[in-house]
């Protein structure tokens, strides 16, 4: 109740914010304050219901339904912590408790700077009051009580000393077939329950917890990470109309420039570490899949970098006319969408409408919410660009020059060109689920082959390229060291990584010739001009960073392996050998070790496999190698403990689906049951049928296969035998039930031999693959980061200005 | 300006190109008819759900994992995926397998299984107590 209360009032101040800033924009006096005072207060009450919503898990009030779905009592207060954000309510409370912090310091820096922070804040706090609506009791509420609408609980999450509460039998319910039971909660046991003076607190003692998948710190920094960089793509819209508005694009520029940088910056940063996780924890086998989740993030990501570049050159400018610079339309278009693709991407992987084609798995939220994401980016879409066509006849540039081939302003520009293509390639691929197409994944990857090229040119090309015009002979004399010193790298790629395909070679030129033009600027200004320094930093970054996607993607090779227990297995130059197993955490995981030896060198990696009993399904989490020049990553696929039992003469053995058993040097192995729908259908009609069971004797490396019968006739059950002459043996089915059969082994001529017992063989499979190169990405995202934060120190300074 | 318009409308043109090219070399269809996956070569996205009562089997030895999937109208298929079980199949409400009909097998490069919360959409019978 408090949560819901707190967030009404944030709604409140919010649209009261919106209103008096406005206002104050349309000159009324007395207004600023009132807004600036509605504006905290709407951030004091979204920071007050999200630390009530922490306060509620960590004292586990599973009276809320989303604290109840996505919290229970042996989650680590770490991972409580970040059960926050585990569902969908919960991570729109997040993008708004974000949203709200970052208003509070886009306030403070748009008060000091000029008349701005009327119109900007306006338009931020329609964003705020949209992300309020959305987490309103209306749609996505993280504090709607769990019985608000009927809701069919496990037995096992109740207090059990309440199941003898003589009303709770008449919301029992049994689901036969998992032979489950289960309480159903709804407003009517919520009464009863009062009456008898049980909270519902006290009566659910345990909550269902957190999909097994993302128990680990990465939920804890993932999310927010992402969620701040999805928030500061507010700020650019909210800049981008704020000079609509006015009608004024001089200054924009310059305050906005900060916060796309530093933006883009967060924004990459949460986009790799989801590509990370994927890699170390989800065992994906590679950092990126062109999930539709990862690509709804990248999209605004792309354009966003794009409007860093044309921004830069109307900055420039700016100096030299007194109109309202180059490329103004484009930036104000691309800051626009930057947001609006934020929320695309939120309305795609909300929505429900990308249901059957991601990993990442979508609850259809319901009719209402899919409209009311429709409005909240129809909204946007509708203000953002009938601003640009109401204001169209003003945004020319006055002091019309044509850009010169060479010249730095045109590079710039096609660089974001390039990264507005890449941008529409993942738009496209993503969207085309929304009519019934899906795309796959070499298409993203043979488009970007291409784009990657160009941008690594255009990376090294654009510094070399003097601001208006570039004398062709300085360009020639200047370009010929990095061309140089990049064929020789390249050549050296080709030799000794027998990197061959044209394609990628052409790649790792680009990429090698940008990384040594910004490496030879960097070290020149490193000295003197300190501050400088990001775009270069960013520039190696990238370069750095597709070096490493070469390696990594395109030369990296995998294989299966079965690792017997304590037998060397030879791969990739390792010799693997599995040693055996231990529980970890509280034996609830098996850590599987393999020693891996090359050389004198020896390694152990342990790659985990446990039953989760969220989902009661086999979980999985790869183990890697970390060397400099590679990756070795062994993903687990399953551990065979070695049922192969030896078997007694004439003796019963129980067999299970897969399990071997040996007898007399012959392996007898049952592989399946062969029950097809006309003995469905026979059996619920009570007529005559037979169910099957399909066996393999395996003699001398001679496979026979056969099938027992377990027939049904006039409600008299008979077993049939089987007896194969090539092993000597006969075999008789005893029994079948649904998880197993029943057989007896014997000799088919009735002597008796010593049966010889056989060790144990444990088999673990693995996939083993080697990544060469993969540190280089993580390497080159974090350099290119950092560069983002240098520019942001740099162009935060110039914005004063 | 003229320049601006060369380069950008270059690119753009280039690119729009090759990705209209390529969306339909790499386009996959859903589809939830059995009959017509049985029906076409093509690779297809086959959305539907795994038959229960027909157990699925794991070949560690060629590593592929295969089970029966149906579509709404019950119209069954077997699936062939090369490689290992995913994680969450057993309690997948639906599945997406990717790939194509061939020889009375569907092979798929590729499945998705999808799992909704435990209990929300449970059919629950009757009280029994």
């Amino acid at each position: 109740m408090i949560g819901s209360i707190f967030l009404s009032a944030a709604l409140v101040f919010s649209l009261i914010a919106m209103v008096m800033y406005y206002l104050s924009f349309k000159g009324y006096k007395n207004t600023l304050n009132i807004a600036r005072y509605s504006y905290h207060g709407m951030a004091i009450f979204v920071i007050a219901a999200s630390t009530f919503l922490w306060y509620a898990i960590l004292t586990h009030q599973y009276q809320y339904k989303y604290i109840f779905s996505y919290s229970n009592n042996s989650l680590s207060t770490g991972l409580l912590f970040s059960s926050f954000w585990g569902g969908q309510e919960g991570s729109f409370m997040l993008w708004l408790l974000l949203t709200s912090i970052i208003g509070v310091i886009l306030q403070s820096y748009s008060s000091r700077r000029g008349d701005l922070e009327p119109r900007v804040m306006a338009v931020f706090t329609l964003a705020t009051s949209f992300l309020l609506v959305m987490v309103s009791p209306w749609f996505k509420n993280p504090f709607e009580f769990i019985w608000t609408t009927p809701i069919f609980i496990d037995v096992k999450s109740i207090n059990a000393q309440f199941m003898s509460l003589p009303f709770i039998q008449n919301f029992i319910f049994t689901d036969q077939q998992s032979n489950t039971t289960f309480v159903q909660m709804s407003k009517e046991l919520y009464g009863l329950l009062t009456q008898a003076g049980v909270g519902v607190n006290q009566f659910i003692a345990d909550g269902k917890g957190l999909n097994p998948q993302l128990l680990n710190y990465w939920m804890q920094i993932h999310p927010p990470m992402l969620f701040t960089g999805f928030s500061m793509a507010t700020v650019p819209f909210a800049f981008a109309l704020a000079a609509l508005m006015k009608n004024d694009y001089r200054d924009w520029v310059n305050q906005s420039l900060p916060w796309v940088l530093a933006g883009t910056g967060i924004l990459g940063l949460g986009i790799m570490m989801g590509g990370y996780w994927a890699y170390e924890m989800l065992g994906w086998g590679g950092y990126w899949a062109w999930d539709p989740v990862e690509n709804s993030s990248l999209i605004p990501w792309l354009i966003g970098v794009a409007s860093i570049h044309t921004m830069l050159v109307q900055k420039r400018s700016l100096k030299s006319t007194d109109g309202i610079g180059r490329y103004a339309k484009t930036n104000l278009i691309l800051s626009i969408l930057t947001y609006i693709l934020v929320l695309y991407s939120t309305f795609l992987t909300r929505s429900g409408v990308l249901g059957d084609a991601s990993v990442h798995s979508f609850v259809d939220p319901g009719m209402l919410v899919y409209l009311f994401l429709v409005v909240f980016i129809g909204t946007f879409i509708l203000i953002g660009f009938g601003s640009i066509a109401y204001r169209w006849k003003y945004l020319e540039d006055k002091s019309v020059y044509e850009e010169n081939i060479l010249s730095r302003e045109l590079s710039l520009f096609t660089a974001s060109i390039i990264l507005v293509a890449s941008a529409i390639i993942v738009l496209v691929g993503t969207s085309a689920p929304l009519f019934g197409q899906s795309v796959d994944t070499f298409f993203y990857n043979e488009m970007h082959l291409p784009i990657a090229i160009i941008i690594g040119l255009l990376n090294g090309l654009s510094l070399l390229i003097k601001w208006k015009k570039t004398d062709t002979k300085e360009f020639i004399r200047d370009s010929i060291f990095s061309l140089v010193t990049a064929v020789i790298l390249t050549l050296i790629v080709i030799v000794f990584g027998s990197v061959t395909n044209f394609l990628l070679v052409l790649l790792t030129f680009s990429s090698a010739f940008a990384l040594i033009v910004n490496a030879q600027i960097a070290f020149k200004i490193v000295k003197s001009n300190l501050k400088n320094l990001g775009g270069y930093v960013s520039h190696i970054g990238i370069a750095i960073f597709i070096l490493g996607v070469i390696g990594s993607a395109g030369y990296s090779e995998h294989v299966n392996l079965d690792l017997i227990k304590n037998k060397p297995t030879q791969a990739f130059g390792y010799e693997m050998t599995f040693t055996g197993y231990t529980p970890i955490e509280n034996n609830t995981k098996y850590a599987f070790n393999i020693n891996m030896k090359k050389g004198d060198k020896s390694y152990t990696v342990s790659p985990v496999m446990y039953i989760a009993e969220y989902n009661n399904s086999l979980m999985r989490e790869p183990a890697i190698l970390n060397l400099f020049s590679k990756d070795v990553y062994l993903a687990p696929l399953g551990y065979d403990e070695g049922s192969t039992q030896n078997t007694g003469d004439g003796e019963t053995v129980k067999l299970e689906k897969g399990v071997k058993t040996e007898y007399k040097g012959s392996n007898i192995s049952f592989d399946h049951f062969d029950v097809s729908a006309e003995t469905m259908a026979d059996m619920q009609a009570g007529k005559d049928f037979q169910m099957g069971a399909v066996l393999t004797i395996e003699n001398g490396g001679k496979i026979e296969e056969f099938e027992l019968f377990r027939k049904s006739v006039g409600g008299q059950i008979e077993f049939t035998d089987y007896t194969s002459a090539q092993a000597g043996i006969k075999v008789k089915l005893l029994n079948l039930t649904a998880q197993m059969i029943e057989v007896s082994i014997t000799s088919s001529d009735g002597t008796n031999q010593q049966v010889v017992e056989k060790p144990k063989q444990e088999v673990l499979s693995v996939t083993a693959s080697v990544k060469p190169y993969i540190s280089l990405v993580w390497i080159g995202v974090i350099i290119m980061v950092l560069g983002f934060f240098v520019a942001v120190a740099r162009r935060l300074k110039e914005s004063l200005l | 300006m003229k320049n601006k318009y060369i380069f950008g409308g270059f690119i753009i043109v280039l690119f729009l190109g090759i990705m209209a090219y390529l969306f339909t070399q790499s386009n996959i269809k859903y589809e939830s008819n059995f009959a017509n996956v049985k029906g076409t070569d093509k690779i297809v996205k086959a959305t539907g759900s795994w038959v229960k009562e027909k157990n699925y089997d794991m070949n560690r030895e060629q590593n592929t994992f295969s089970f029966f999937m149906k579509d709404e109208t019950g119209n069954e298929m077997k699936v062939i995926y090369e490689g290992a079980m995913p994680n969450n199949f057993e309690s997948a409400t639906s599945v997406v397998v990717t790939g194509s009909y061939r020889n009375g097998y569907f092979h798929a490069k590729d499945i998705l299984t999808k799992c909704p919360s435990k209990y929300e959409q449970k059919t629950v019978q009757s009280s029994s107590m």
